[in-house]
């Protein structure tokens, strides 16, 4: 299959995708009821884009083409009010976070279609363990050249995102000390880390046929990127949010990466090169493991600064563009949070100090959700 | 030297020897089935009181019966407990349709029940206590089922919550029938009225009291623990000993309670893990101890008549779940996953007999003689076919099965 052209779409548009787990609500386990809900769902005849993923515990909603923030939330809740609706009638809970607190991987099922099942051939039990949650975040662009210019721009936020989203302390009932464990999983995937570095996009279209023509991957799909451009749609994706605990958080994270996109494609602050991936990773571990208190290398200045410090920066500089795109109250509640380091993974480290039990902390997930 | 420590004469077994061989028995034939074949294990241990009942060595018989119903009592508080604790008033709030499935599904078994008998036998007394009595599935056997092969999904949650609905509605009319018998036997109306009344407002009173000690102890210990087990055995026995001081059902106080429990503490209630292996060894007692009142000379009175009430109650009970299916939610695979799975009976129908049998015995024997032949083959069969309607929803979570 070829790359196709790039579809031009409206600037800094947003579409934002959460991918949710399903739990039961004896145990608070996962529960393979992804079919069910759907088929509820469908009953209500709304043009709400709800769709399975790749096991039977997780659903994926998203939201239309929005403008802004507030438009971002309307729809979200939207949507998270009818699938409630459908869940508390099969009496099953809903929940955020990046992680399931205790789930067995082994445990889970695919779902029956045709590409899931050839993904479960591919990766075996790579396939089961990729029950994690995330929130995925479309920014439209105008043309291919600037959408890589964004992608190339946006790495260097990617331990701010990671951080301000982390949801996932806990895998298969341990305390990993990771702030978000979900991207370790991401990881194990041969096609997952970075898009290569190319800035134009017959030089991107050279790359994916070149891949394409090993016979290793078909579409952009099979590309498990943290960003990755999406010329179906004329957007890029950035994948490496946790899916929040509140889809408040959910839209402000979205707000926050808008007004980012746009400083970098307004003011143009830096030239994306090659040598900004050298710290890529590391800054990418440091967000995982260690949320707000890692430490952040700056790829231009080789300055080390924390990355609470480093995203409070950030903050300064999108300032007016969040006031442009009327997301300045959202950043503002993000900035609250880097000072008060409040971050989802805390609260759930919290409530399980409070509980001693991961299944009502996974209850108070469901609840939290719904709040 | 004096051998006077050695027993005398012919060796003596008394009632606990009995129970140590059906023990015995029925968990090696159980864990035998389980093995080698997959089949559920309440087969085997249902098979192993067979075998050891009149209809077999007769090494247990309805004889001992006093003594085996503080065992078959205690399991079935246990039981019945841990069910309400799986039912959320709340979904019934949400989904109301699972409700009106239930009385559809019931009324429709009542019915069909009810109709065939009467058809045949011309009794309306008889087709009315064995039609309430089969209203009701067992929660022993499918309990015992989707624990074992750690069923999930929507099928076996409502199986919790039907089959909860159903024996309550199984046991308020079976007592409501035993109360209109005493009008008909000594002509006493008001007893009639009174008698299902005390039952019901009596175990709700009980069940209320259980619930809030079991709450209030939840602030002082974890349940799941090792203490939190001895402390929820001292509960729910001396809650079995008010219920028989009061002459109450011994199964609806603790599923009222379990259901008041969740509805006011919808936290995740984790069943002891200890707690598990106690009620298991109970469950095998329970289900090895369900022949010992059948024998050659009822299935020979009620046998034929007992299959035949069986066809008509399995359509009965998979029509009425078929019909509001769509409405309230389930796939058609899970609706005919949920009629076959609602079918297993056995100790709450056992007991219903014996209630009937020790206030009417010429006329509980007449019950018994159908009932209990549908039982037994329940028994065997039942826990086979929820296993397969499991499988065939899809929802087990254990390897090979």
């Amino acid at each position: 299959m070829a790359l196709g052209l790039f579809k031009s779409s409206s600037p800094l548009t947003l579409g934002v995708e959460l991918e949710l787990q399903i739990v039961n609500t004896h145990d608070y386990d996962l529960v393979a009821s992804a079919p069910d809900l759907l088929r509820l769902l469908a009953k209500k005849k709304k043009p709400w884009d709800v769709k399975p993923e790749i096991t039977m515990s997780m659903i994926e909603m998203a939201t239309g083409i929005c403008e802004h923030y507030s438009d971002v939330l309307t729809q979200l809740e939207e949507i998270q009010e009818g699938m409630l609706d459908c869940a508390d009638r099969l009496n099953i809970g809903i929940c955020g976070g990046g992680t399931h607190g205790f789930q067995h991987w082994g445990e889970r099922k695919i779902f029956a279609t045709p590409r899931f099942s050839q993904l479960s051939d591919i990766y075996g039990y790579l396939a089961k363990q990729f029950t994690i949650f995330g929130q995925h975040v479309h920014v439209g662009c105008s043309d291919p050249e600037v959408s890589l210019y964004t992608l190339h721009g946006l790495s260097r936020f990617i331990p701010h995102f990671i951080a301000l989203s982390a949801a996932s302390p806990f895998v298969q009932g341990h305390d990993t000390g990771f702030q978000s464990a979900r991207l370790n999983s991401v990881f194990a995937f041969p096609l997952s880390g970075r898009a290569p570095f190319v800035e134009t996009w017959a030089d991107f279209s050279q790359y994916f046929n070149a891949m394409a023509a090993t016979g290793i991957v078909k579409s952009m799909k099979d590309f498990y990127w943290d960003i990755r451009p999406k010329p179906e749609y004329g957007t890029i994706e950035v994948r490496v949010m946790d899916t929040p605990l509140t889809i408040t958080r959910a839209a402000q994270l979205a707000a926050f990466i808008q007004a980012v996109a746009r400083y970098l494609i307004i003011e143009r602050p830096f030239q994306p090169r090659e040598n900004d991936y050298l710290v890529y990773t590391f800054n990418r571990f440091q967000a995982c493991r260690f949320g707000y208190e890692g430490t952040y290398v700056d790829p231009q200045s080789n300055e080390h600064r924390t990355l609470s410090e480093e995203i409070l920066l950030t903050l300064d500089k999108i300032e007016p563009h969040a006031i442009e795109l009327h997301g300045d109250e959202a950043c503002a509640a993000l900035r609250r949070d880097v000072l008060t380091s409040s971050s989802d993974a805390a609260l759930l480290r919290k409530e399980w100090d409070e509980t001693a039990s991961l299944s009502e902390t996974v209850q108070r997930q469901c609840l939290r959700w719904r709040a | 030297m004096d051998f006077s420590f050695l027993s005398t004469g012919p060796l003596k077994f008394d009632f606990l020897m009995r129970i140590a061989i059906a023990l015995l028995a029925a968990s090696l034939l159980g864990e035998g089935l389980w093995r080698f074949a997959r089949l559920p294990r309440v087969s085997g241990y249902a098979l192993a009181g067979l075998v050891l009942g009149p209809l077999g060595l007769g090494w247990l018989d309805a004889h001992d019966l006093p003594y085996y119903r503080v065992i078959i009592d205690f399991s079935l508080t246990l039981l019945f407990f841990e069910l309400g604790i799986q039912v959320h008033a709340r979904w019934l709030r949400d989904n109301p349709w699972i409700i009106v499935s239930s009385l559809l599904e019931s009324f429709l078994t009542f019915c069909a029940v009810f109709a065939a008998l009467y058809l045949t036998q011309r009794d309306i007394r008889l087709a009315a206590s064995v039609a309430a009595i089969a209203m009701g599935t067992s929660p022993a056997v499918i309990m015992r089922v989707v624990a074992e092969i750690r069923a999930q999904g929507q099928v076996a949650q409502r199986l919790f919550v039907l089959c909860a609905l159903n024996v309550t509605y199984s046991v308020i009319f079976s007592k409501l029938i035993i109360g209109s018998l005493h009008g008909v036997f000594n002509g006493d109306w008001l007893a009639a009225v009174i008698h299902p009344l005390y039952l019901f407002l009596g175990s709700v009173g009980v069940g209320a009291v259980l619930a809030l000690t079991f709450k209030w102890l939840r602030g002082f210990f974890d349940l799941s623990d090792e203490q939190g087990v001895a402390v929820l055995f001292g509960l729910l026995l001396l809650t079995l000993s008010v219920l028989e001081a009061l002459s109450l059902p011994v199964v609806l106080a603790p599923l009222l309670a379990g259901v008041m429990v969740k509805f006011l503490d919808p936290r995740p209630h984790l069943w002891p893990r200890n707690f598990g292996t106690a009620g298991a060894i109970l469950c095998i007692m329970l289900f090895a101890l369900m022949g010992v009142s059948l024998t050659w000379k009822g299935i020979a009175m009620g046998g034929l008549t007992a299959l035949a009430l069986l066809g008509v109650r399995q359509v009965a009970k998979s029509v009425g779940v078929m019909l509001l299916g769509p409405v309230s939610g389930l796939s058609v695979r899970q609706m005919l996953a949920l009629g076959w799975a609602l079918s297993p009976m056995s100790a709450v129908a056992f007991l219903l007999v014996e209630d009937i049998r020790t206030l009417f015995p010429a006329f509980g024997a007449q019950v018994g003689s159908i009932v209990l032949p549908m039982m037994v083959i329940l028994e065997l069969l039942g826990p086979i076919v929820v296993q397969l309607a499991l499988r065939y929803s899809g929802e087990t979570r254990k390897k090979g099965t």
